[in-house]
């Protein structure tokens, strides 16, 4: 099947998913917010009463403080899913009083070392893990530190907040740019993203290929930063031949948005689209709602149109 | 959760009969709580060399010492899959979870399925296609739960260590009708040791709590291990000591040739067993310590060890310098 075809036929997937109330699941998978919103995040390439729905449910869900929760049911803390859900609103091109309270809480929101008292802590008493509290970004919930993916996703949101002209205030700015700075601090020596931080215990970690490509991702402008260069280089050897669709689609996007860059990064892209379309077709481990919304990304991604692009 | 709270409310009001100054909240834990220790505990120690095809038939007999019931029942095997490095055993044996898996249907399962939420690792089938995981299942046909993604119930937490009066706990892991935890039996640069007990951390969702379940964390590792164990059920322990992992684990240790496998019906006796086939004292690991106040046996005295015994001498496990201080001497 040709690649366009491929899309048509994940979106339809997708759309087939919409529950009458509008949520994508699966089966038995729980309602998540973050499979919602890239489910949005898809159909809003194409709009139609499926994107409605999904966007309805995803207002519904969003909590009093202009947060969102990370799934349905959940209670109603604000959590990681709040950027996910600001970047499927400005994609569905609802610019409203819930994507204003939730840009709002997102750039209130802090990594627990952004606390003088826990910066003084990790500094003086507890070395175990290194890095530098005073950069910090987002956590994955409330009350806990920063970590790679949901400070990717924050810096991708606010920096789209920022291009389109929705926010541009010195708050927006000063997040950005201390995100960036908490993403530059926790790469892994030699370049790419783990979970959180680089070193622990005195011990390099290994970086994961979906953290690097969204970290990467919101990154993007940035290729003359050395930690971006050996990030990219990294998953330019890594991804080849990369089992599993979700990774592989992360990937593809962060080397969409690097097109241009090498040779390495183009061969690759195409290389590696290659081999999505065909794990695709074969149907190899990617049933899940989030899984498949991501594929359906980095195959537009792939033909020029991707969603997470923050470049102005 | 009556019980709990008209113990706590009895203990509460003696200690205001004699005028002390504790209050339930300043007693230790596990005296608010109903003691849940059965009468005895039976774990079985089983020498395997490797991982190899015999494996399973291996299983199959240990099983048939414990006389289990679980003809018609559905099992859930929760092994302990926290991400993929080439060349060491960071995982659970995908071999041996294929052989458990072969074993409880020669028991006559019902069903059987394997499920994990891997704690850092968000790409779960990742972590199954490059550990070698994804194939034995399809090898065997078995179905496979992402618990970090799989559908949520709030349930009340039967012990309060963290402070957390609940926690949202997959319904695979809830409406089984029997629960093996299958760790890898490893050091932990947090918890010391990382077994049966600790190896219920996977079933708390990522996407609930996060990818690392952060808020755990912060409540404190071992705080976190004793709620989860007291909430969520736990039938059984099959745990991986074939090839062990010592130093700085439970992902940048070294392999240690242990050559076991521990059988238990009880995974505060599995853990206190494992614990002393690594040469370490687990009255000084304080989750498995405090849970053997009131969640399963760590005496020696309530323990049955039905096929081999506890070697006479053991080397210990080497632990990072923190952890020292557990080593039993050689």
């Amino acid at each position: 099947m040709e690649t366009k075809g491929l899309v048509r036929a994940l979106r339809k997937r997708l759309a087939q998913g919409c529950s009458l109330s509008g949520a994508v699941k699966r089966s038995r998978d729980q309602i998540s917010v973050e499979s919602t919103c890239l489910a949005a995040l898809v159909l809003s390439r194409q709009r139609g009463l499926e994107l409605d729905r999904a966007v309805q449910v995803l207002l519904s869900f969003q909590n009093r403080d202009g947060s969102w929760p990370a799934f349905a049911r959940d209670e109603p803390e604000g959590c990681w899913t709040t950027a996910m859900a600001t970047l499927a609103l400005m994609a569905a091109g609802r610019e409203s009083a819930a994507l204003a309270s939730g840009i709002r809480w997102l750039v209130d929101a802090r990594g627990r070392e952004a606390n003088w008292f826990w910066r003084w802590k990790l500094r003086t008493v507890d070395r175990s893990v290194q890095f530098d509290p005073a950069k910090y970004g987002w956590s994955w919930i409330e009350g806990t530190t920063s970590w790679v993916i949901p400070t990717a996703f924050s810096v991708i949101a606010l920096r789209q907040i920022h291009r389109r002209g929705i926010n541009q205030t010195a708050a927006v700015i000063e997040r950005i740019d201390r995100g960036i700075q908490m993403l530059l601090d926790r790469m892994c020596p030699g370049g790419g993203w783990n979970a959180g931080n680089g070193v622990a215990f005195g011990v390099p970690y290994s970086p994961y290929i979906d953290a690097t490509a969204i970290a990467l991702l919101a990154l993007a402008g940035h290729e003359r930063e050395p930690g971006v260069q050996w990030s990219l280089a990294w998953l330019v050897k890594r991804l080849p031949g990369c089992p599993s669709p979700y990774s592989l689609a992360w990937g593809i996007l962060a080397l969409a948005a690097y097109r241009g860059v090498n040779r390495e990064v183009e061969t690759t892209l195409e290389r590696t689209t290659n081999e999505l379309v065909a794990l695709v077709e074969r149907d190899a481990g990617g049933d899940d709602v989030g899984t498949v919304a991501v594929c359906a990304l980095a195959l537009d991604a792939a033909a020029g149109d991707n969603v997470f692009e923050v470049r102005a | 959760m009556i019980e709990l709270d008209r113990r706590r409310a009895l203990i509460s009001t003696a200690g205001l009969a004699v005028g002390g100054m504790a209050t339930a909240k300043l007693l230790p834990e596990e005296m608010l709580l109903r003691d849940r220790r059965p009468a005895r505990s039976r774990v079985a120690i089983v020498s395997a060399a490797a991982y190899s095809e015999g494996l399973a038939e291996s299983l199959t007999r240990a099983l048939r010492m414990f006389e289990l019931s679980v003809r018609g029942k559905s099992v859930l095997l929760k092994p302990n899959f926290v991400e993929f490095i080439a060349g060491v055993e960071v995982n659970t044996n995908p071999v041996l979870v294929g052989a458990a898996a072969e074993a409880f249907r020669h028991l006559g399962a019902r069903n059987v399925v394997v499920a994990e939420g891997p704690g850092h690792q968000r790409d779960t089938y990742l972590v199954l296609a490059e550990s070698g995981l994804e194939a034995q299942l399809r090898g065997q046909k078995l179905a496979f739960v992402d618990l970090n993604r799989d559908e949520l119930i709030k349930v009340v937490t039967r012990a309060n260590y963290t402070g957390l009066d609940h926690l949202w706990l997959p319904r695979a892991v809830l409406e089984s009708d029997f629960v093996v935890s299958m760790p890898k039996i490893k050091t932990h640069h947090w918890a010391g040791v990382t077994l049966s007990m600790k190896n219920m951390f996977g079933i708390v969702p990522g996407t609930k709590y996060g990818w690392p379940k952060n808020v755990l964390h912060w409540k404190g590792i071992h705080r976190s291990i004793l709620d989860i164990c007291a909430t969520a059920p736990i039938h059984f322990v099959i745990a991986d000591g074939v090839v062990a992992m010592e130093g700085n684990g439970p992902l940048h240790g070294t392999h240690r040739n242990l050559g076991k496998i521990v059988l238990a019906d009880d995974p505060v006796a599995a853990d206190f067993v494992c614990a002393q086939l690594m040469g370490l004292n687990p009255s000084l690991v304080w989750h498995l310590d405090r849970a053997s106040h009131f969640l399963g046996n760590g005496s020696p005295g309530r323990i049955d060890l039905i096929a081999e015994q506890l070697p006479r001498h053991v080397v210990p496990f080497d632990v990072l310098p923190e952890f020292a201080h557990l080593r039993l001497r050689s």
